[in-house]
């Protein structure tokens, strides 16, 4: 911090701290995932003479073979959370763009109100209710269903609240006014005029949704009993057990797994992540 | 450019999801669609007895033409199988299953305690119950924890699980001059009902640089299944037995003296020990037969007598008689199947015929491609089979088995076993590992066992 | 916004358009809420809950049972220590981090790919992330274990896992790590939206990075330091993932929080959703006065700012208490 300053050697000496600092780290950022790629496709036996080393081996086959007949499977996973995160991100998305397109768009008695809710109910963490969650779900015979993980989503707050700040000053209500005249209904102008503008900020919205619903765990272990119902996070507890105890390499590769998915969204999306986290649209 | 590209990575994901909800879709159409065979659940922590129901349904074609099996299996690390166990009872309907395996450690929750009002008695399930246990003459502990609180049996298990000392031959060798089985049993202290002369030769051992068990978990089974009372008394409040509470001191020695390669049970050391690569070489360990059957052999190193460990090991009497495990299956008082399940039920845990599923399991020809032999329930297929096998080299195990047997008991048992257990052995490490006294290791244990179950503590 | 035209009145689609989010608000959150604060007045507990009654003797049995509840205490404790262990590291690392990327005398190249490399942890499961490290820290033999010995630092094995304060300080950077990119985003973000014109005439005042730093970008960032404050505290106080899949509390409940403890007696074992449900509602209490405290210390003393200021922090503040619902109900 001393070194910022104009001064040449200063600067320079600055610079040296700067970068090293950074590429410090970024091998701290890197360095699990590194391990994790390389250990997955060693053996056991050469993890346990070395837990730490780059280069990778071929056991990657045999480690994957590990997981035959057991009760980590990644695909069943894969699969359940696909089904949940999408859902939950339509849902998300769509409804939260209507939310915000109602208080934008019309002037209700309401609406004022109604904003203040929106903006008190993110102040309620989820697992403040999620005893009663579980009971009312279990009431309504909804235990090992995907339904009580994604239509929670028609009312995300905090989606609301973004498309609110972006849809007030793009949406420009002449757009609205002359297509009335045309005779397009309130419904077809929401969708066919409306969501086609609020492509880019949905886009962001829709990547954040997408992970957070992929990643949960709490509410899922608490709903989800069934093996074929299982998320991908709660697989991934699974490589805890016992069984994989000597099964070092199908550990890693196991976890691996877990994230090929969430490491290809990020390598193709990550400058709009950053921007959209820049913009104040994740939780920190 | 880079918006469409977001957009297509997304709607990529959303195309995927929904095929894979179509597929899924699809699927569920053709198991109904195909033949109109009745679904009957299974809900198990291993896959032992998956293997059996599948064994059944092989040899009973017209039993697998009407029925079809689906099985849940969770595994009990981390408590997971009792959450999920609970909730498929309670949440009744589809997802519960027909019957369901409880392990030792917390088996008494479903035929006595709060969870027993699920399971059905067996003579529900049209089996003359009473007459066939004498029949089979089925190890009395195996029953006693199968009854409900009217008396009715609604569990029965398939193994005996009496604990014996299973020692490395060439180890005990080094060690005593001879694996004689007979003259390893008289080092340890065989049937002295004391630990005494056991770690005496600990600290023999530890002079020609053996350890005499690989961690303090070996020597937590025999004496957790050796004390005279469980956790929990009949008031519901939480109780120290004498025995259990001895353990502190037991394994602070065994920490402190350097007589074990402070391994934790099912974790790596504890498995590189079988092996004999650990640090120390190991004497033995405390186990029932399926500790030979199921850990040992998988993680000798070996299939055949000579590679790694397989073949050089032997069993003899412990220094204090015990058990650790076993299985049970109870049948779910809402199942619709009942007369198919008991069916089942009855293969697996009362049939003493050489077509039944103990005397497979007895004589190694359940699965022919990995032939393993345990020690049943019953007594009457017990003397019926032989227990000669090559990991033992040779040695018959059965004899020293079934004088073990005699000390498994039921009445020390309670159904939080497995909770309370592993907060128990969290607050031993802590003691042992010098991190608090023994009475702050104690005070903790408590509160954590009143915080965590709905228990009385002092 | 004008929305009458030709006399027809458009306010009934305002209404008709919030349909779903109210219906879905009522259903999913709002009942549930109800549902939890009622169930910690009842005897709600075991395995056959379903025939419950409202406590008759003391109503309020099962707060005092979790307020005098050792573990409940220990969790408290170890909740807050481990967020303050994380988010000092965090905050500072990340202040350091946007005064170098934010600065005007010495421009770094690569700050997009830092940027990158830094907030991925953030974007990967925690489940992962904690058996990961639960595999990196292994004992005997693990990648951590090896890297130290082979540094000279350590020369026998150390059994980590099995540590209070290392498995504690292990979770509190699994924490750090996954958040301080995402914190170094936003206040990057938060300094590039002070005007320019401020950090010109600083220039001209001949103030250097470091007091331009210390006067001009902290002061102007104080909204979006109270934003990442609140944000962290309340997704601190929720901590679940991590302490729940790395060592399920353990050893010894160091790493016991209060979600985690709130999970084992509502999920494991005896199945007390009363004193569970009193649980939550007390931790709902805590992060309600907590937010409440740093916005009144964090409050702007200068009458013109106040109101601005206020109603900005009370928007971003609110953004930030999506914390935990964005995690379990997006």
């Amino acid at each position: 911090m001393a070194a910022v300053s104009k001064s040449g050697s200063k600067s320079i000496a600055f610079k040296v701290t700067a970068y090293t600092f950074c590429a410090l780290l970024t091998v701290l950022s890197l360095l699990p995932f590194i391990i994790m790629i390389v250990n997955s496709t060693r053996s056991t036996p050469q993890i346990q003479e070395n837990a730490l080393s780059f280069i990778p081996r071929g056991h990657l086959m045999k480690n994957y073979a590990v997981f035959a007949g057991r009760d980590f499977q990644p695909l069943v996973g894969f699969k359940n959370s696909l089904i949940i995160s999408c859902g939950s991100t339509l849902c998300n998305i769509y409804f939260s763009t209507m939310t915000a397109f109602a208080l934008v768009a019309y002037d209700w008695k309401l609406r004022k109100p109604f904003f203040t809710v929106i903006m008190a109910v993110l102040m309620i963490p989820a697992q403040v209710t999620a005893i009663g969650f579980y009971h009312f779900i279990h009431g309504i015979g909804w235990l090992n269903s995907f339904l009580p993980l994604i239509l929670p989503s028609i009312a995300a707050p905090t989606t609301v609240f973004f498309m609110r700040q972006y849809m007030i000053p793009s949406l420009p209500m002449e757009i609205l006014q002359s297509a009335r005249i045309d005779g397009a209904g309130e419904f077809r102008i929401f969708n066919q005029i409306v969501l086609p503008m609020m492509k880019p900020a949905m886009a962001t919205q829709a990547i954040f949704s997408f992970v957070a619903s992929w990643n949960q765990l709490f509410l899922p272990q608490v709903l989800l009993t069934v093996n074929e119902k299982k998320t991908m996070p709660m697989m991934v507890s699974l490589l805890n057990g016992d069984s994989y105890k000597t099964e070092m390499g199908a550990v890693y590769l196991g976890l691996f797994l877990t994230v090929i998915p969430l490491l290809v969204v990020y390598f193709l999306l990550s400058k709009h992540i950053i921007a959209g986290v820049a913009l104040g649209g994740v939780k920190g | 450019m880079k918006k469409a590209r977001v957009l297509s990575v997304i709607s990529a994901f959303a195309l995927l999801a929904s095929s894979a909800m179509v597929s899924c879709g699809k699927k569920d159409e053709g198991s109904s669609g195909s033949g109109k065979k009745t679904v009957i659940k299974l809900m198990t922590f291993t896959k032992e007895v998956k293997q059996m129901c599948e064994k059944y349904f092989e040899t009973h074609p017209d039993f697998a033409a009407k029925y079809e099996l689906k099985v849940t299996e969770i595994p009990t690390t981390d408590g997971q199988f009792q959450p999920a166990l609970d909730q498929a009872l309670k949440g009744g309907g589809e997802d519960a299953p027909d019957f369901y395996c409880a392990e030792a450690a917390f088996v008494l929750k479903y035929t006595k305690g709060t969870a027993s009002e699920f399971a059905a008695p067996y003579e529900d399930l049209g089996i003359d119950v009473e007459n066939k246990i004498k029949e089979a003459d089925i190890a009395p502990y195996s029953v006693e924890i199968g009854r409900n609180p009217e008396g009715k049996v609604v569990g029965l298990g398939y193994q005996a699980t009496g604990g014996a000392f299973i020692y490395r031959r060439s180890v005990a060798k080094e060690a005593f001059g001879t694996d004689d089985p007979a003259e390893v049993e008289k080092q340890i202290g065989a049937g002295t009902n004391s630990w005494d002369q056991f770690f005496k030769c600990a600290e023999d051992l530890k002079k020609k640089k053996i350890a005499i068990i690989s961690g303090d978990g070996d020597l937590w089974h025999a004496v957790e299944n050796s004390s005279d009372k469980g956790w929990i008394d009949e008031n519901n409040a939480l109780y120290i037995d004498p025995k259990r509470e001895e353990f502190l001191d037991l394994s602070k020695k065994l920490k402190d003296n350097g007589y074990h390669n402070d391994t934790q049970d099912w974790q790596e050391g504890w498995i590189a020990d079988m092996k004999g690569e650990g640090d120390k070489p190991v004497l033995g360990y405390f186990g029932p037969a399926w500790l030979i059957n199921y850990s040992l052999k998988d993680n000798c190193g070996g299939s055949k007598i000579g590679e790694g460990t397989y073949g050089d090991w032997g069993v003899c009497q412990p220094p204090i008689g015990f058990f650790w495990g076993g299985t049970w299956v109870i049948a779910n008082k809402a199942s619709k199947n009942k007369d198919a399940v008991g069916k089942i039920i009855e293969w697996i845990t009362l049939d003493t015929s050489e077509q039944g599923l103990q005397y497979m399991w007895a004589n190694g020809t359940f699965d022919p491609s990995n032939p393993t032999k345990d020690v049943v329930a019953s007594n009457v297929v017990m003397s019926k089979s032989d227990g000669k096998v090559d990991i033992l080299n040779g040695q018959d195990m059965f004899p020293v088995y079934q004088e073990a047997n005699k000390f498994a008991k039921g009445d020390n048992l309670t159904q939080f076993d497995e909770g309370i257990n592993s907060l128990w052995r969290d607050q031993v490490r802590q003691y042992t590992g010098g991190a608090k006294s023994r009475d702050a290791a104690i005070k903790d244990f408590k509160q954590a066992v009143g915080d965590t179950f709905d228990v009385k503590v002092d | 916004m004008k929305t009458k035209l030709k006399g027809i009145s458009y306010s009934k689609y305002g209404y008709l358009f919030s349909i779903p989010f109210v219906v879905a608000f009522l259903i999913f959150t709002l009942y549930p809420t109800i549902y939890t604060a009622t169930l910690g007045f009842t005897d709600c507990k075991g395995l056959m809950s379903d025939d419950y009654h409202f406590l008759k003797n003391d109503i309020w049995q099962n707060f005092k049972a979790v307020i005098e509840n050792e573990s409940f205490k220990t969790s408290l404790k170890n909740t807050i220590m481990i967020w303050v262990m994380n988010f000092i590291p965090q905050i500072t690392i990340a202040l350091l981090l946007t005064a170098w990327f934010t600065s005007h005398s010495n421009e770094i190249k690569g700050k997009g790919f830092f940027k990158v490399v830094f907030y991925m942890p953030n974007i990967i499961t925690a489940a992962t992330v904690a058996v990961l490290f639960k595999a990196i820290f292994s004992y005997p033999k693990g990648p951590m274990n090896d890297l130290l010995i082979s540094c000279g630092i350590l020369n026998d094995d150390y059994f980590f896992l099995n540590s209070r304060t290392a498995a504690r300080l292990i979770v509190a950077f699994i924490q750090f790590w996954t958040w301080y990119g995402n914190t170094m985003i936003v206040l990057v973000s938060g300094v590039l939206g002070i005007s320019p014109d401020i950090y010109e005439a600083a220039e001209i005042d001949g103030a250097n990075g470091v007091q331009t730093f210390f006067r001009i970008t902290i002061p102007n960032l104080k909204t979006v330091l109270l934003y990442t404050l609140i944000t962290s505290l309340v997704g601190g106080l929720n901590m679940y993932d991590i302490p729940k899949v790395f060592l399920n509390g353990g050893p010894d409940s160091a790493t016991l929080t209060t979600s985690v403890f709130i999970y084992n007696q509502a999920f494991a074992g005896s199945y007390i959703y009363n004193r569970a449900a009193a649980a939550s509602m007390i931790m709902w209490l805590v992060i309600v006065i907590c937010s409440a405290v740093l916005f009144y210390v964090m409050r702007d003393k200068d009458e013109i700012k106040l109101n601005k200021q206020i109603k900005k922090a009370k928007k971003e503040a609110r953004l930030a208490a999506k914390g935990g619902v964005n995690e379990w109900r997006l």
